[in-house]
């Protein structure tokens, strides 16, 4: 089942053509890397994915779990089932991650119709989240990002959704800014989310965090399109020869 | 007279053809009969009254609609001694208190309070004592109001002042050594047109926490004056405020360090919406010899639409050499990129600003009482 099919996209940002006609289909159980070099569209993708103000669709089509998503308010794409995380998370002194993270798992429950978890589950499960990434207890008291190191951020967007169980999360370069050590518990974590009824789409400009995490295609962008595609090799000659040679 | 324009000499004539009032005899209200007579109340374009037009609130003063409460309460624990002002033995609590905690002609609208004074409250914290509960000013039953409190050596309190409607209420404390007043003020959203002043002075190592909480009013001027006179005195001053609708709100705060090895903190978070106007006016006054202070104002603020006015000015003046100072202060609006963040995550638009809004206030004052108010007024 395709969880995410994007057609024809062209897209503008203060009036300027970053995306020029995207075609890509991502099917449940799937992970997909999009990599490309600096200015080639793929943080524009993202963030137009979710919904982010000031990204204007001119043609085509998003489609997230079978429902066009272009016309619909960032948090309705979420209570769909999108998920992006941030390649700068936002800093937000005077609210707590847990209660930023409560918050956010109460308006998807009555998304769906249920009752908002009670504050004793919610905790434990926050809990059992930030444990997997080895993150403190204290970080759930911690202001939003408020202070936090890259890596910190980094890892604060994975413990998000591994708590929201988004149906495709779309990581914006989650890569950037984590040590070694850091990368291997956020790889491990995005390892831990994947399974047959979701799909992953990591946008990243090095190949390193594939080594963790497998995709099974990988797509490169530039100028705005997908100009080639391939199977986890096509990330391994990029390493080894950079992007240069797909640009004509 | 309510409506029709004052001005100070006109106000001046009329308080004094009225004469002062008979409640607490024995207060010398010498010198504010002789400001009055010199007609030294600000004008209406003075500079410290420059965002607030202090007609508006002249033209309340004789007004007998406005209604205090009727009933007067305080509530203390047992071991801190409580009087009303107007006891003679207010008179010789007031006897601890030295010399006034402010200057007369810095603050000249204090004259009007004590000669108009028709309620009050004296209480003395004695040494070394440190009640498990709050004194609790909950209602004062007239205009103008008088709060004078003497925290004895090593002594520690906390004071609570609730809501409640006031022309004018004088706050007066002192923190004697090594004693330490955490002192919390509400003040809810009114009609009325409210000044005050708290001025307080903190000798050697004593405390003194102020936590503000203000929702404005139609005029609402908060003047606090906070000297650290001790050496190792500590002043640590937090506001937050939100205002609506075509509230006002004007913070006029002063710290003076005097003595040596003196910290004061001061922290400021402000939100403005709609028609309304919050000022913020921030001075730290460091002495000649007082070395080693160190003092910091930091205030931020957010306009929630292009109606709303906030000014916002620190000052410095600093006599000594070997001291640590810094300040800063911004004006900005509600950060788009946070608000699409909560967004992303499912949060809808509306409670999205309430929580940003929140969280900005709670950098200043985050106690749960606090907290419940800031998520009740969204």
């Amino acid at each position: 089942m395709t969880l995410l099919r994007i057609e024809d996209l062209h897209v503008e940002v203060d009036g300027k053509e970053i995306l020029a006609g995207i075609d890509l289909a991502v099917d449940a159980g799937e992970v997909h890397a999009v990599m490309g070099p600096n200015g080639s569209g793929k943080s524009t993708l993202a963030n137009v994915l979710a919904g982010r103000p000031g990204y204007d669709v001119i043609r085509g089509s998003m489609t997230v779990d079978g429902a066009d998503v272009s016309a619909l308010s960032p948090e309705e794409r979420s209570l769909r089932g999108l998920f992006l995380a941030f390649q700068y998370p936002v800093e937000i002194p005077g609210v707590s991650n847990m209660e930023f993270l409560k918050a956010a798992v109460d308006a998807h429950a009555l998304g769906r119709g249920d009752e908002p978890p009670s504050a004793v589950d919610f905790v434990k499960r926050a809990r059992v989240a930030a444990g997997r990434l080895q993150l403190n207890p204290d970080f759930l008291k911690r202001g939003v990002n408020d202070g936090f190191s890259g890596g910190e951020k980094k890892r604060n967007e994975i413990l998000q959704m591994l708590i929201l169980e988004p149906r495709l999360a779309v990581l914006d370069e989650t890569d950037s800014g984590l040590d070694i050590d850091g990368l291997q518990v956020v790889a491990d974590g995005i390892n831990a989310f994947r399974a047959n009824t979701n799909a992953v789409v990591l946008v990243t400009h090095y190949q390193r965090l594939l080594n963790y995490v497998v995709p099974d295609h990988v797509h490169v962008l530039a100028d705005g399109r997908i100009v080639h595609s391939g199977d986890r090799k096509l990330a391994v000659e990029l390493e080894e020869r950079g992007y240069g040679w797909l640009a004509n | 007279m309510a409506g029709s324009p004052t001005d100070a000499a006109g106000l001046a004539e009329r308080v004094l053809a009225q004469g002062p009032s008979r409640y607490a005899p024995w207060l010398d209200r010498g010198p504010h009969l002789d400001l009055l007579e010199r007609r030294a109340l600000p004008e209406l374009r003075a500079e410290a009254w420059r965002h607030t037009n202090v007609g508006r609130w002249y033209e309340t003063v004789l007004d007998r609609t406005v209604t205090p409460a009727s009933s007067y309460r305080v509530e203390s624990p047992a071991e801190v001694e409580v009087v009303d002002f107007a006891d003679a033995r207010a008179a010789e609590i007031l006897q601890l208190r030295g010399e006034e905690t402010y200057r007369l002609s810095a603050q000249p609208i204090a004259a009007i309070n004590a000669l108009l004074l028709g309620a009050g409250v004296a209480i003395r914290v004695p040494v070394g004592c440190a009640p498990p509960s709050p004194v609790r000013i909950v209602e004062l039953p007239a205009a103008y109001q008088r709060v004078l409190v003497i925290i004895e050596s090593d002594a520690r309190v906390e004071l609570i002042e609730e809501p409640s409607i006031y022309t004018h209420r004088l706050v007066e404390v002192v923190v004697q050594p090594g004693g330490q007043l955490v002192h919390r003020r509400h003040q809810a959203a009114s009609s009325h047109r409210e000044c005050n002043l708290a001025a307080v002075r903190v000798e050697a190592g004593a405390h003194y926490e102020l936590s503000q909480l203000s929702l404005g009013g139609d005029l609402r001027r908060n003047d606090i004056v906070a000297t650290l006179a001790g050496d190792g005195a500590n002043v640590t001053l937090r506001g937050a405020w939100r205002l609506d609708e075509s509230r006002h709100l004007d913070n006029q705060v002063a710290v003076h360090h005097r003595a040596p090895g003196g910290t004061s903190r001061q922290t400021y978070r402000g939100v403005a919406a709609d028609r309304s106007r919050a000022v913020l006016n921030g001075r730290i006054e460091i002495a000649p010899g007082a070395q080693q202070s160190d003092a910091t104002l930091n205030t931020k603020n957010l306009l929630a639409n292009d109606t709303a006015e906030v000014y916002a000015k620190p000052e410095l003046e600093i006599y000594a050499n070997d001291v640590q100072c810094s300040h800063g202060a911004t004006v900005g609006a509600i950060d788009d990129d946070a608000v699409h963040y909560f967004r992303t995550r499912g949060i809808d638009e509306h409670k999205a600003r309430r929580l940003f809004v929140r969280g900005f206030l709670r950098e200043a004052i985050d106690d749960p009482d606090t907290a419940q108010i800031l998520g009740v007024i969204q």
